[in-house]
């Protein structure tokens, strides 16, 4: 009887648990192939002291919640590659760090380990707000409003993500040469 | 034992044999509108005309705000691996040493340190790539905004190398410091990258120089006068080695008289081989070249070399 309880308990557990899984599994599935689309837009918020800027993140995604590492890659990205355009509170355009449009190709292997689950980037980005997503930075995009575009303000530390990539030979420093 | 040894040694020779580029001097300067603006100027009659000229020494004793703003400059490029020279520091510096210069003579002789009225002129706060700074508060009501421009400007070509300039977002409520710091902040990127480009310029198509060719009085001749097989003038003798020399044959020759030559955008090598190894070039290395090629035959002609900086040389022919 006990038996019979517990593989029904179990079978049932197994049934309910299944679907969740896999939805987590599709979502974090879907998240990383938007990450590595690398779609997305960034906003300057503001200048923080020693080199840190408060950037406003709009990453797209077919589900209406987004993975917080999502935004924080779509960030750093972004700082490296992108640059930060020029925004309201005194924000002044910075340029991408780096200055070859090339070196993602060139140092794949680099980049690849870097916005790896768990890699480097995540020591020059931080969440604001603990991800919280304000009501006017979630919309509905796209054909028939079938996808999300959401933003999360994150803090990010250019002068250390500099140090980083100079001191791997991704990018040059200013007095390299001399 | 052999092969470690042999390792070893191409090892390191490979690790000397790659030298470094000169590295510029960089220093802040405030802007000669910024000083005179504030007062910090000096007036001074030139041959019946008043010429107002700004008082650095006055301006680094009295305001705090220009402390505030170079001092966040240096630590900001001190940061990127580029540490500025410190204009209040190297004027103190100056006064110092030419004070001690006049108190100082020979034991045995009892005469005094020789300087001549160029090195008296020479002896200036100066580096080879100056930050000129200015900034405006701009007010309008409660609310005030800095218009801040930092210009790297090439001492010796006189070219703006490197800019970053605009105006702040208005404020109610921060002060005047907490704006300069904010605008320092924020445009040391954008300058930063502007300077960039100028650097990865002078690896590519070597350092830009001034040379100057001219003749001291009393030499009979000139360069207009004829040498060599070909019997060339002077000038083309002097252009022709100047072609074969630059990177990629670059320079303007800007002027030519019988008397001076002018050559303008000269682009340098960053290295030169001595001894099998590479070193690093400056204007002073690659005039002497220039000077040996003139002093050796069929030209045989006696010159003095003498330098500004890293970026401006002059020969005089005739005479040391």
């Amino acid at each position: 009887m006990s038996k019979t309880l517990f593989q029904s308990v179990l079978l049932l557990l197994f049934l309910f648990a299944t679907p969740e899984l896999m939805a987590q599994k599709r979502a974090k599935r879907l998240a990383d192939e938007d990450t590595q689309n690398w779609r997305y837009e960034i906003q300057c918020v503001n200048v923080g002291r020693q080199g840190s800027y408060l950037i406003k993140v709009y990453s797209f995604s077919r589900r209406k919640h987004i993975p917080e590492e999502q935004s924080k890659k779509n960030a750093v990205h972004g700082v490296i590659f992108k640059g930060i355009p020029a925004g309201d509170r005194g924000c002044v355009a910075q340029p991408p760090l780096a200055r070859n449009a090339n070196v993602e190709e060139e140092k794949r292997a680099y980049f690849d380990d870097f916005f790896a689950e768990g890699g480097k980037y995540m020591k020059f980005v931080s969440l604001t707000t603990d991800g919280a997503v304000a009501a006017t930075d979630r919309f509905r995009v796209g054909r028939n409003g079938r996808e999300y575009k959401i933003g999360i303000v994150v803090t990010v530390n250019i002068d250390l993500l500099r140090k980083e990539l100079e001191s791997a030979g991704i990018i040059r420093g200013l007095s390299s040469g001399f | 034992m052999k092969n470690i040894l042999l390792t070893a040694f191409s090892i390191l020779s490979v690790l000397f044999a790659h030298s470094q580029a000169k590295k510029p001097t960089l220093m802040v300067v405030p802007s000669d509108n910024w000083c005179i603006s504030r007062g910090y100027s000096l007036e001074f009659d030139n041959q019946g005309a008043i010429e107002v000229i700004p008082d650095y020494k006055r301006a680094f004793q009295e305001n705090a705000d220009l402390l505030l703003v170079i001092s966040k400059l240096n630590g900001l490029m001190a940061e990127r691996g580029f540490p500025l020279k410190n204009m209040e520091t190297v004027i103190k510096s100056r006064e110092l040493n030419s004070a001690l210069d006049a108190a100082r003579s020979s034991r045995s002789s009892g005469a005094e340190v020789a300087e001549s009225p160029v090195d008296q002129i020479l002896d200036q706060a100066k580096a080879d790539i100056v930050l000129q700074l200015t900034w405006s508060v701009n007010q309008t009501g409660p609310k005030k905004s800095v218009t801040f421009n930092l210009q790297g400007l090439d001492a010796y070509s006189n070219k703006q190398i490197a800019t970053a300039a605009g105006t702040g977002a208005p404020s109610f409520s921060a002060e005047l410091p907490v704006l300069l710091e904010e605008a320092v902040q924020s445009y040391i990127g954008p300058f930063a990258n502007t300077l960039q480009d100028h650097f990865d310029d002078l690896f590519e198509n070597g350092r830009e120089v001034t040379l100057r060719i001219k003749r001291w009085d009393d030499w009979p001749n000139d360069l207009e006068t004829t040498y060599g097989p070909d019997t060339e003038e002077l000038g083309f003798i002097i252009e022709d080695w100047m072609a074969d020399n630059t990177v990629k044959g670059r320079f303007s020759t800007t002027d030519a008289t019988e008397n001076t030559m002018l050559f303008e955008q000269v682009r340098i090598p960053m290295f030169f081989e001595r001894n099998g190894r590479q070193r690093a070039m400056d204007t002073r290395r690659f005039a002497s070249e220039l000077s040996k090629f003139l002093r050796s035959d069929p030209y045989n002609i006696e010159n003095k070399l003498t330098t500004r900086g890293l970026g401006e040389a002059t020969i005089f022919l005739g005479s040391k």
